[in-house]
C-alpha cells in the first residue's frame, strides 16, 4: 500500500494517505506552541508541510499547508489566511529538494532550507506590508518596531526582519525534517518510497 | 469554547457560518475608509451577539490585543505626516487613521472567525457534507485534524515535561536552545508517523476511500433563515468588490 500523490480528493484516496494528512497538520499546528517552550524566535509551523512533501509529494505538502493554513485560522482568526500562499511554495521547494536527494546531507538540506526561507521571506514581507501594514506576529512586529524607530522606513524594516526570521525559520525546519527523515527505519522508509529519494537512498 | 444554550449559531446550517465568516472577511478588506472598517465591525459584533456566540468576540480580544497595541505604536505613535496632540502625546493624524482601519477589519475577521469555531459542530459537518454529496476524503481531513488537536496538545505537553525531568535543558544560549528542539519535537513527528498505518488501516476498514455516495445519518436540516442569511452575506460581499473596483 505505497502512498500515492492525489491531484484532487473526490476520486478513491489512498487510505494511509487520509490517514497521514491529519497528522501532518496536526504537526504543523502543535510544534510552534512546542517550541515556544525553548523562546527561540522560530515558529516551525511548516514541519507537517515539508515532512508530508518528502513522504508523499508536493501535492500532499500544499494540501497540508493549505488546509492547516485554514484551520489554524479558524482556531486564531482567519486574517492570516493569505499566509497560506507561502505553506504552498514551501511545499514546491521542499518536492523540489526531495526530488533532487536535497535531504541527503545536513549541508544539502540547510542550503535548500535557506532558498526556501529566502522566497518564503520575500513573499511574507510582501503580504506583511500590503495586507497587514506591518503587523503580524508579536515576535516580528516587535523587531519592525525597534527598526522603525531606529529610522528605517516600514517597508524595509518589514522586509528585513520577515527575511532574517524566515530564513532561520526554514532552514531549522528543513534540518530537523532532513534529520527525521535519515532516520527512519528501512520498514518505514519501504512505504514512502519518495522519502527514500529525498535522502538518496 | 461553547455557545448559549438553544443559540442561533449551534443550530443553524454548518455550511451557514462558513459562507457569512468569508462573506465578512471578504466585505472587511474591500470597503474603503476607516467609518466602513468599524461598521463592518460593529454589524458584525451585532451578528455574533444575536447568534449566541458572544463568548466569541470577548475570546477573539485575545489575538487582537497585541495586533492594535502594534498598531498604535508604529503607525499612530512612529508614523509620520500631520500631527495632532491626544492627552499630552503627539501622535500622527494619518497613521491613527490607518491603525484604527486595520484595527477594525482585523477585528472583524477574528471575531467571525471565533464565532465560526465556536459553533463548529465537526459531525453536523460531515453529516452535511456527505449530503450535497462532497469529497468525503476532505472532509474527514478537517475534522479527524480538530479531533487530533487536542490528543496532539495532550501528547506535546506530556513529552516536554518527560524530557525536563530527564534533564534536558530548555534555557542558556542559542545554540543550547536549538538543541533542544529536537528533543521535543522527535518523539512527537515519529509518534504520529507511527500512528498512521494504523489509523490507515482502520479507514480502509470502513471503507473511507470508496467513491460511491455516502448517506448522511443525520443530515442538518437547511432551513429557509439559512439559505436567506447565506445569499444576503454573498450579495453584501459582491456589492464591497463591485464598490471598491467602481469606486
Amino acid at each position: 500500500m505505497a502512498v500515492v500523490p492525489v491531484s484532487h480528493l473526490r476520486g478513491p484516496v489512498n487510505a494511509r494517505l487520509l490517514a497521514l494528512l491529519p497528522a501532518a497538520i496536526a504537526i504543523n499546528l502543535v510544534v510552534g506552541g512546542l517550541v515556544n517552550a525553548v523562546g527561540l524566535p522560530l515558529y516551525l509551523d511548516s514541519i507537517g508541510t515539508i515532512l508530508a512533501t518528502v513522504l508523499a509529494g508536493p501535492v500532499v505538502g500544499m494540501l497540508v499547508g493549505v488546509v492547516g493554513q485554514v484551520l489554524f485560522g479558524l482556531i486564531n482568526g482567519y486574517q492570516w489566511i493569505p499566509f497560506g500562499v507561502i505553506q504552498v511554495v514551501i511545499a514546491g521547494l521542499a518536492g523540489l529538494a526531495a526530488a533532487h536527494a536535497g535531504f541527503r546531507s545536513t549541508g544539502r538540506t540547510v542550503v535548500w532550507g535557506l532558498l526556501t526561507g529566502l522566497v518564503a521571506g520575500s513573499l511574507s514581507s510582501v503580504i506583511s506590508y500590503v495586507l497587514f501594514k506591518g503587523v503580524t506576529a508579536t515576535g516580528t512586529t516587535a523587531v519592525v518596531t525597534v527598526l522603525v524607530k531606529f529610522g528605517w522606513t516600514l517597508p524595509v524594516a518589514v522586509t528585513a526582519s520577515s527575511l532574517t526570521l524566515d530564513l532561520m525559520d526554514k532552514a531549522a525546519a528543513f534540518l530537523l525534517v532532513g534529520i527525521l527523515v535519515r532516520a527512519l527505519p528501512n520498514r518505514m522508509m519501504g512505504r514512502f518510497p519518495r522519502a527514500a529519494r529525498a535522502v538518496g537512498r | 469554547m461553547t455557545l448559549a444554550p438553544g443559540a442561533l449559531a449551534a443550530r443553524a446550517h454548518p455550511f451557514t457560518p462558513l459562507v457569512l465568516t468569508v462573506c465578512i472577511a471578504v466585505t472587511a478588506v474591500a470597503l474603503p475608509g476607516t467609518e466602513a472598517a468599524v461598521a463592518v465591525y460593529a454589524a458584525t459584533l451585532l451578528l455574533v451577539i444575536v447568534a449566541g456566540a458572544g463568548r466569541a468576540a470577548l475570546r477573539a480580544l485575545i489575538p487582537l490585543a497585541p495586533l492594535w497595541f502594534f498598531l498604535l505604536l508604529l503607525h499612530g505613535v512612529l508614523g509620520g505626516g500631520e500631527t495632532l496632540t491626544v492627552l499630552g502625546a503627539t501622535l500622527s493624524r494619518g497613521g491613527l487613521t490607518l491603525a484604527a482601519t486595520q484595527a477594525a477589519r482585523l477585528g472583524a475577521i477574528a471575531t467571525a472567525s471565533l464565532a465560526l469555531y465556536a459553533s463548529f459542530s465537526p459531525a453536523r459537518f460531515v453529516d452535511a457534507v456527505a449530503q450535497r454529496g462532497w469529497s468525503f476524503s476532505l472532509a474527514y481531513v478537517v475534522v479527524a485534524t480538530l479531533l487530533a488537536l487536542p490528543r496532539f496538545r495532550a501528547r506535546a505537553a506530556s513529552i516536554l515535561e518527560a524530557q525536563r525531568s530527564r534533564g534536558l535543558r530548555l534555557r542558556g544560549s542559542p545554540f543550547n536552545r536549538l538543541r533542544a528542539i529536537g528533543p521535543i519535537t522527535f518523539p512527537l513527528v515519529l509518534g504520529a508517523l507511527a500512528e498512521v498505518d494504523e489509523r490507515g488501516f482502520a479507514l480502509e476498514t470502513r471503507c473511507a476511500s470508496a467513491v460511491e455516495r455516502r448517506t448522511a445519518l443525520a443530515p442538518p436540516p437547511d432551513r429557509a433563515l439559512d439559505r436567506v442569511a447565506r445569499w444576503v452575506g454573498i450579495a453584501a460581499a459582491l456589492a464591497a468588490v463591485m464598490w471598491r473596483l467602481l469606486a
